[in-house]
C-alpha cells in the first residue's frame, strides 16, 4: 500500500470519527427555531441542517451519547496506532473498520444510534431518490461488517492473517451472511404489509426480524468458539499473544449477548405481551449500558501491542548476556527466552556435510512449510549460518524475530563452528563403528569358509583314512595299518590347529550361544585357573558390544598368561542402568603397558567405538585388572 | 535288528564316507539329504529309527530339524555332528530333543555304538 493511500484511509477513518461525533453533538444541541446552517444550492433545494433534530431533542442526554460513542472512538483510534506501528499487519485496520462500524453502524434491533443516520438523511436530502429507509439500510450494512470485523480481528490477532482454512471460510462466509441478515431485518422494519399489497399477518414480520438476529447470535457464539479453540490449541507464546484479546472477549460477550437475545425473545413474544417485557426489562437496562465493555477489546489489543514492546527489552537482556559471554550450550535457551517460546529449536548448517544440524551434530530435517513449526533460516540464502524453527504463531513477530537473530549472529556462527566440529566427529565415530562391524563381520565369514570348506575336507579325509585303517587290520597287514595311523595323527594334529586358528578368527560359540557362555569357554580352557561370576541378564547384547566384550576377556587371559606369572584370574560381569560391564583381573607381577603392546591398545579403540570406555590398571607388583563398561540401552 | 538310518549332511562325500562306517556296523542306510528341509520331508516319508544330523546346514541348522522332528508322534533317534565341537554350541544343544552329539573328527563305530547303546 501506497502512502497516499494510507493518508487516505486515514483522513477517511477521521473524517468519519469527525462527523460521527458531529452528528451526535447535534443531538443534543439543537438550534431552537431548527435551523443550524443553511447551504443554498444553485437551482436547487437548499440543504438545511439541524431542522431535523429538534423532536429529539428530549431523547439525547450527555451520558447516552457517551456510552453511544466511546467503544467506537476507542476502537479507530487505537486502530490507527497499530496502523501506525505495523503498517504491514491488518490489525490496524480491522481495528479501525470496527471502530468506523460502531460510530456510525447501526446494529440490529438497536433504537440508538440514529444521529449519524439523521445527519445523513440531512445532507443527501436534495436527492429525495435516497430517502430514509435506504440510508437505515446501508448504515446497517456498516453495522454489520463491523461486526463481522470484529470476529476476523479475534481470529487473526496477532498476525492480521488468518491462517487456518476452517477460520478462512467462515469469517468470508460472515462477511456475506450478517450484511444480508442486516438488510433483512431493516427491510422487515421499513416495510410495511400493506406496502407490499399482501394481508399479511403481522407474526411474519415479527419473525423476519427475529431470523437476522438468530444469524447474529449464531454468528457471534460460533466466533466466540473459534476464539476459544485457538486458545485452547495454542502453545505458549500463542497464548501469550492472545491473552489481553482473550481476557478482554468475556466482557464483549456480555455487551452483544443481551442485545441478541432480547431481541429474539422480544420478537418471539410477538409484542405486547406485558410479562415477557417485564422479565426482560432489568436486561434490557444492562443490554443498554453494555457497549461501554466494548472498549475493553481495543484496550486488550493495545495491551498485546504493549507486550510486544516488552520482548523488544527481553531481546535488550539476550544482547546484554551476549557481551558477557554466552556458551554455544547457552545460546538456545537464551533465544527461547527472549522470544518466550519454549519450544525454539537453533538449528546449523553445516556446508560440509550439506545439511542442518543440532547442537550435537546430528543431521535435522526442517519442517514441512504446512506444519505447526515455522522456520527462519538466518545468513545469506545461498550461504545459510543456521535455522531457527519455533512455533508458527511466532511468524507474525517478524520484527521480532529479526532483531532476536541480528543479536545472536555472532555467537551463532561461533556456535556453527563447534557443531561443525561436533558433526565431524560424529561422522568419525560412526565411521569406525562401521569399521569394526565389517571388520567383525568379514572375520566371521572367514570363520565360516574355514569351517566349512577346509575343515569339512579334512574331518572326511580323516574318517576315510580311519576306514582305510580298519580295512588294513581286517586283511592282518599291521604294517599298512600304523603307516595310515601315524597320518590320522598329524592330520588330527591339522585339524586341532585349523580349529584354534578359526576360533582366533571369530568365536563359534559366541554367535552360537552368547557372551557368558563364550567367556566361561575362554576360562575353561585358560592355562591359569579363572573365576567367572556374574550375569549380562536374560537378554542378548547387541554383536559389536559381545564381541568387544569377549575380546577384552580373551586378550587379557591371553596376556596374563604370557606375562603375568599369576596364579589365578577373575572375571566379573554386570549388566545394570544401561552399562555392560566387565572386570578381569589377575594376581600376577602387573606393571602392563598399554601403549605398549598393540594388543591392549586395540581393545580400547574396539570398546571406545561401541562407545564404552576400557581402563587398564597395572601397578608394579598388584597385579593387572582392565575395566571395560558400553552402553547397551 | 538293525537300525534304519537317515544320513543328512550337505557334503555328498562326507555322506559316502558316513554310510560305509554305518553299514560296517550293521545299519540299514534308508535315504541321504543335503538341506534341512530335505531332512524333515524325507525322515517323514521314510521313518527311519536314527537320523545322523550335521549342524551347519544351508538352509534350516541341524538343531532346528531335531526340534522339529522331536515333536513328531514317532519321533526317530537323533544324533547330531558337527565339523565345530559341542562346546561352540553352549547350552543350545541340551533341549533340542537330540540323543547325543559327536564331532565329525570323532566320529567311529565305536563313538556311534558308545552313544547308541547308551
Amino acid at each position: 500500500m501506497t502512502a497516499v493511500q494510507r493518508r487516505v484511509i486515514q483522513a477517511g477513518v477521521l473524517a468519519v470519527v469527525a462527523l460521527a461525533c458531529l452528528a451526535e453533538v447535534l443531538y443534543i444541541f439543537p438550534i431552537r427555531g431548527g435551523i443550524l446552517w443553511q447551504l443554498e444550492l444553485p437551482g436547487g433545494p437548499d440543504v438545511v441542517l439541524g431542522s431535523g433534530f429538534i423532536r429529539s431533542f428530549s431523547l439525547r442526554q450527555w451520558p447516552d451519547v457517551l456510552v453511544e460513542i466511546t467503544p467506537g472512538l476507542a476502537f479507530a483510534f487505537s486502530g490507527l496506532i497499530a496502523w501506525s506501528v505495523r503498517p504491514r499487519n491488518r490489525v490496524g485496520l480491522l481495528m479501525m473498520g470496527v471502530g468506523v462500524g460502531l460510530l456510525v453502524g447501526v446494529q440490529p434491533g438497536a433504537k440508538g444510534s440514529p444521529a449519524f443516520s439523521e445527519l445523513l438523511a440531512q445532507i443527501l436530502s436534495p436527492w429525495p431518490a435516497i430517502d430514509y429507509p435506504w440510508v437505515s439500510i446501508a448504515l446497517s450494512i456498516v453495522g454489520a461488517l463491523g461486526v463481522v470485523m470484529l470476529i476476523h480481528l479475534l481470529l487473526a490477532f496477532p498476525g492480521g492473517r488468518l491462517v487456518s482454512g476452517v477460520d478462512r471460510a467462515l469469517v468470508r462466509s460472515f462477511y456475506i451472511l450478517l450484511p444480508l441478515a442486516a438488510v433483512l431485518g431493516e427491510a422487515a422494519m421499513n416495510v410495511s404489509p400493506e406496502a407490499l399489497g399482501v394481508a399479511f399477518s403481522s407474526n411474519i414480520f415479527v419473525y423476519a426480524n427475529t431470523v437476522p438476529n438468530l444469524i447474529y447470535l449464531a454468528c457471534l457464539v460460533l466466533g466466540l468458539a473459534l476464539v476459544i479453540r485457538r486458545w485452547l490449541l495454542g502453545g505458549r507464546a500463542r497464548r501469550r499473544s492472545l491473552a489481553p484479546v482473550f481476557w478482554s472477549v468475556i466482557p464483549v460477550v456480555f455487551a452483544f449477548l443481551p442485545w441478541s437475545v432480547i431481541e429474539i425473545a422480544g420478537g418471539l413474544s410477538l409484542k405486547g405481551k406485558g410479562s415477557a417485557a417485564a422479565l426482560f426489562d432489568p436486561l434490557s437496562t444492562a443490554a443498554h449500558l453494555s457497549p461501554l465493555l466494548l472498549i475493553a477489546l481495543p484496550v486488550g489489543f493495545l495491551i498485546g501491542l504493549l507486550r510486544t514492546g516488552l520482548d523488544m527489552s527481553s531481546i535488550g537482556d539476550l544482547v546484554v548476556r551476549l557481551s558477557s559471554g554466552l556458551t554455544p550450550d547457552q545460546l538456545q535457551p537464551a533465544l527461547a527466552r527472549a522470544l518466550q517460546d519454549p519450544s525454539l529449536r537453533v538449528l546449523y548448517w553445516l556446508p560440509t556435510l550439506g545439511f542442518f544440524a543440532d547442537l550435537e551434530g546430528r543431521r535435522v530435517e526442517l519442517p514441512d512449510p504446512d506444519s505447526e513449526r515455522a522456520v527462519s533460516v538466518l545468513g545469506d540464502p545461498t550461504a545459510p549460518v543456521a535455522a531457527l524453527v519455533y512455533e508458527s504463531s511466532l511468524v507474525h513477530e517478524g520484527q521480532l524475530l529479526d532483531t532476536a537473530a541480528a543479536a545472536v549472529n555472532m555467537a551463532l556462527e561461533n556456535a556453527r563452528l563447534q557443531v561443525q566440529l561436533r558433526a565431524q566427529l560424529e561422522e568419525v565415530r560412526q565411521s569406525r563403528v562401521r569399521l569394526v562391524e565389517a571388520a567383525d563381520s568379514e572375520r566371521q565369514r572367514v570363520e565360516r569358509d574355514l569351517h566349512d570348506g577346509a575343515q569339512q575336507q579334512l574331518v572326511t579325509l580323516l574318517l576315510s583314512m580311519q576306514a582305510a585303517k580298519a580295512e588294513a587290520l581286517k586283511q592282518g597287514d599291521r604294517r599298512v595299518a600304523e603307516l595310515i595311523d601315524a597320518n590320522i595323527s598329524a592330520l588330527r594334529e591339522a585339524l586341532d590347529e585349523l580349529r584354534e586358528l578359526a576360533r582366533g578368527i571369530h568365536p563359534t560359540i559366541l554367535s552360537q550361544a552368547g557372551l557368558m557362555p563364550a567367556i566361561q569357554s575362554l576360562a575353561d580352557r585358560s592355562p591359569i585357573p579363572v573365576d567367572v561370576k556374574g550375569a549380562f541378564g536374560d537378554t542378548r547384547l547387541a554383536p559389536p558390544i559381545e564381541a568387544a566384550l569377549y575380546f577384552v576377556v580373551a586378550e587379557a587371559i591371553t596376556n596374563a598368561v604370557k606375562h603375568s606369572k599369576g596364579k589365578r584370574m577373575r572375571v566379573q560381569v554386570g549388566r545394570n542402568l544401561g552399562l555392560a560391564t566387565i572386570e578381569v583381573s589377575d594376581d600376577g607381577v602387573g606393571g602392563a603397558d598399554v601403549s605398549r603392546g598393540s594388543g591392549l591398545l586395540g581393545l580400547t579403540d574396539r570398546v571406545a567405538a561401541v562407545g564404552g570406555r576400557l581402563v587398564v590398571t597395572s601397578d608394579a607388583g598388584k597385579g593387572t585388572t582392565i575395566n571395560a563398561e558400553v552402553p547397551c540401552g | 535288528m538293525p537300525d534304519r538310518v537317515l544320513i543328512v549332511d550337505d557334503h555328498a562325500a562326507f555322506r559316502g564316507v558316513a554310510r560305509r562306517l554305518l553299514q560296517e556296523i550293521g545299519h540299514v542306510v534308508v535315504g541321504e539329504a543335503g538341506t534341512g528341509a530335505e531332512a524333515l520331508m524325507e525322515a517323514r516319508r521314510l521313518k527311519p529309527d536314527l537320523v545322523l544330523l550335521d549342524i551347519q546346514l544351508p538352509d534350516l541348522d541341524g538343531l532346528t530339524v531335531a526340534k522339529s522332528l522331536s515333536s513328531d508322534p514317532e519321533p526317530p533317534s537323533v544324533v547330531l555332528i558337527s565339523s565345530r565341537e559341542a562346546a561352540d554350541y553352549g547350552p543350545r544343544l541340551d533341549g533340542c530333543g537330540a540323543l547325543g552329539f559327536i564331532a565329525k573328527a570323532d566320529l567311529s563305530a565305536e563313538s556311534l555304538t558308545a552313544l547308541l547303546g547308551a
